[in-house]
């Protein structure tokens, strides 16, 4: 009786581990396929750290993005789903962070550094581990040319474009006879230093440029570097500076009287004009930048993103937001035409698309540097503006193929840092 | 050209000598490090933020009542923080006392991130220091100048008090030698607070000052602290008077280094510190030997 007993239990428990068995490799042969199975977006930005104030506006535009997507039955019916973690603007914390979203997370595509150098770290994760990456702010040519991995994108202007589209406006000012050029002291600034110089020479060789100043990141106090740059009597001072201490060099330069003196030309983003607000000086500033949605009103897409962006979060969005919107919507459209997720799909159809998105009908991605044809916006800064804060005026749009390094400059470039 | 870098070193050093006071006064008596004064200087900002709307349509006066009272709250945020913790472990050693301030500036920072978020804010200029004075034929903000008159007032204001006053007395007796203030009879306690209370309000005052010409954000606090230790490790911690020759020190060797050596004007100022502390050093040996 009770061998029998014993016999029919082992009968049923082998049933049983057959039936589970079977169940499970059921599972793991639809598990691909299932419709319900998310598209995983890892995010890693410097949430807390120096990129803060410019983070928000990219998580806030990725998370109504794919709100919208998800909304409308989300990517080849399946949902997306966003994994957010803060690499608190540290390098080595964005690559730790990056590698854990791909291998625990198991996330499809990562996006979202704001620091080159952040941005630098992840993008070795990416090419390691074979994972998409794109950024959106961030944007150090190094990884579109020294650095290149192929399964790295940019969304933006990189440093190069965005000083030569400075040197373009600089040039394009007749009566200005002489400039200082100004760099944070980090790589981004000396890059866009050097570029904006060399760009210049070219457009005008008749125009005086002094000795570049370099203050540092962030610099609170930058009366030393004004009156220094003022004391060379220049027409217009280039600033590749942004943030805070872009705030700080037009607040204390106003106290120098430095805008009645010169121009100042910089990277002009709508979150310092909203934060200059009635600070901002009338004249003096004009500025080059990434995504101004002022100027973007025109393009239903643009209009309707500006829309949904302040239903929600009650303000304009910045150029940050902007940008990234139109990132992430660039990722979609070449996750639909790649048919799915798979990391060497994707990135041909990242190369081989062209998108309509916020800041133009034809957008993108070259396919020798993975580089966005995006368009730099440079124009004059006004306080007269609808929106509560300054705006920029005569707005010209540099598009991409007078700022892109051509083939030849990209492979000398790569050829050199050998 | 020498002459205008000259005279904006100065003005630089007695913004840094504001930021600096408060925190080489709490290290003087209670031999700590408070890392958190970066943070106190951030909160004078944002309440100066807050409050000058409430006061002060572009007027001075209602931004010198809107800086004071920022200062006050900053002071009693300090205050607080005192009693509530630092109290507790003044006889814990000096690292742990360290990691608390630093768990401060965590709280503080995170706070202030929750209430005025984490974009970049701007306060007005009042109308009567916006312009700028005109010196042969360079132009100086008349706010340094203003900056640099509440320097030294506040420098004036300390002497009286740490020299004639009860308070001082008790203030330098204890920065000589706290044990023998305690056999006094006299209740440390008060004491600590009371120094902690008017660090807080220098820091809180030096932020709200300064908040018009520059930049607010929640990451002022790092920003701050840094420029703060190099001129109190300059002028020896806990030395008033090393502080305030410290602070016009750097400010004055930054401006000349952007004038002659533009891309080493950082490293200048680091380059001072290292050469303090290393005389410093030789000359602790020397009076071993």
């Amino acid at each position: 009786m009770v061998d029998k007993r014993f016999e029919l239990s082992r009968t049923l428990a082998r049933a049983a581990l057959a039936a589970v068995g079977l169940a499970m490799v059921a599972a793991v042969a639809a598990g691909p396929a299932r419709a319900a199975d998310p598209i995983r977006i890892g995010l890693v930005a410097g949430i807390s750290g120096a990129c803060g104030p410019l983070v928000d506006g990219e998580v806030k535009a990725v998370e109504l993005g794919v709100d919208q997507l998800n909304a409308k039955g989300g990517l080849l019916g399946r949902p997306i789903e966003l994994i957010k973690r803060d690499s608190k603007t540290k390098p080595d914390e964005g690559a730790k962070l990056a590698r854990e979203l791909v291998l625990n997370d198991k996330v499809d595509v990562l996006t979202g550094t704001c620091s080159s150098a952040v941005m630098l770290a992840v993008s070795a994760v990416s090419k390691e581990l074979k994972t998409p990456f794109y950024s959106t702010i961030g944007n150090s040519q190094k990884a579109n040319i020294e650095a290149f991995q192929p399964y790295f994108w940019q969304t933006q202007a990189h440093a190069l474009m965005e000083a030569a589209a400075a040197a373009e406006f600089v040039a394009g000012h007749a009566d200005w006879k002489r400039v200082v050029p100004m760099g944070f002291d980090y790589e981004w600034g000396h890059t866009s230093v050097d570029t904006f110089v060399a760009h210049l020479k070219q457009l005008r060789p008749d125009m005086e440029i002094a000795d570049p100043l370099f203050p540092k990141i962030g610099e609170s106090n930058m009366t030393s570097y004004i009156t220094a740059a003022l004391a060379q009597k220049p027409d217009v001072v280039y600033a590749a500076v942004f943030g805070g201490g872009l705030i700080n060099l037009i607040k204390q330069g106003k106290s120098f009287g430095f805008f009645q003196r010169a121009s100042l030309v910089t990277l002009m983003t709508v979150d310092t004009m909203q934060a200059l607000a009635k600070d901002m000086p009338a004249k003096g500033v004009s500025g080059y930048a990434r995504a101004p949605f002022f100027e973007l009103m025109g393009n239903p897409k643009a209009k309707a993103f500006v829309e949904a962006y302040r239903e929600r979060y009650g303000v304009y969005p910045d150029d940050w937001a902007t940008s990234s919107y139109d990132g992430l919507m660039y990722l979609a459209a070449a996750i639909e035409a790649a048919g799915g997720t798979d990391a060497d799909k994707l990135m041909a159809a990242v190369t081989s698309i062209t998108v309509h998105g916020l800041r133009g009908d034809a957008l993108k991605v070259r396919d020798f540097d993975h580089l966005m044809n995006a368009p730099v916006y440079v124009g004059d800064v006004t306080t007269d503006s609808p929106y509560g804060f300054p705006i920029m005026k005569n707005v010209v749009r540099i598009d991409a193929d007078k700022t892109m390094p051509s083939k030849e400059q990209v492979e000398k470039l790569r050829a050199a840092a050998q | 050209m020498l002459t205008v870098q000259i005279v904006n070193g100065l003005m630089e050093g007695m913004m840094l000598f504001l930021i600096a006071s408060g925190l080489t006064l709490i290290f003087g008596v209670s031999r700590i490090i408070n890392f958190a004064h970066g943070s106190l200087y951030m909160l004078g900002a944002f309440l100066t933020y807050q409050l000058v709307p409430l006061f002060s349509d572009g007027s001075l006066l209602g931004f010198a009542v809107a800086v004071l009272l920022g200062a006050v709250l900053a002071a009693a945020v300090g205050a607080l923080f005192e009693m509530a913790v630092l109290r507790r472990i003044y006889r814990a050693p000096e690292l742990m006392q360290l990691i608390v301030t630093i768990a401060l500036v965590l709280i503080v920072r995170d706070l202030v991130r929750l209430v005025w978020g984490p974009n970049n804010v701007s306060v007005s200029m009042p109308d009567a220091l916006a312009g700028a004075v005109q010196i042969g034929d360079s132009f100086f903000p008349t706010f340094q100048f203003a900056i640099f008159g509440a320097g030294l007032l506040v420098v004036a204001l300390m002497i009286a008090i740490i020299r004639f006053t009860r308070a001082g007395v008790l203030l330098r007796a204890a920065t000589d030698d706290r044990g023998m203030v305690a056999l006094l009879g006299i209740d440390q306690r008060r004491i600590f607070t009371a120094t902690f209370a008017a660090g807080s309000f220098l820091a809180g005052l030096a932020g709200g000052l300064a908040s018009p010409f520059g930049n607010v954000n929640y990451l002022l606090d790092t920003e701050v602290i840094v420029a703060a230790f190099i001129v109190v490790v300059i002028g020896g911690l806990g030395n008033l008077y090393g502080a305030l020759a410290g602070a016009l020190a750097v400010g004055v060797i930054k401006s000349l280094g952007v004038l002659y050596f533009p891309r080493l004007a950082m490293v200048l100022i680091f380059l001072v510190m290292a050469a303090v502390l290393l005389v410093r050093s030789m000359g602790r040996r020397e009076l071993q030997r």
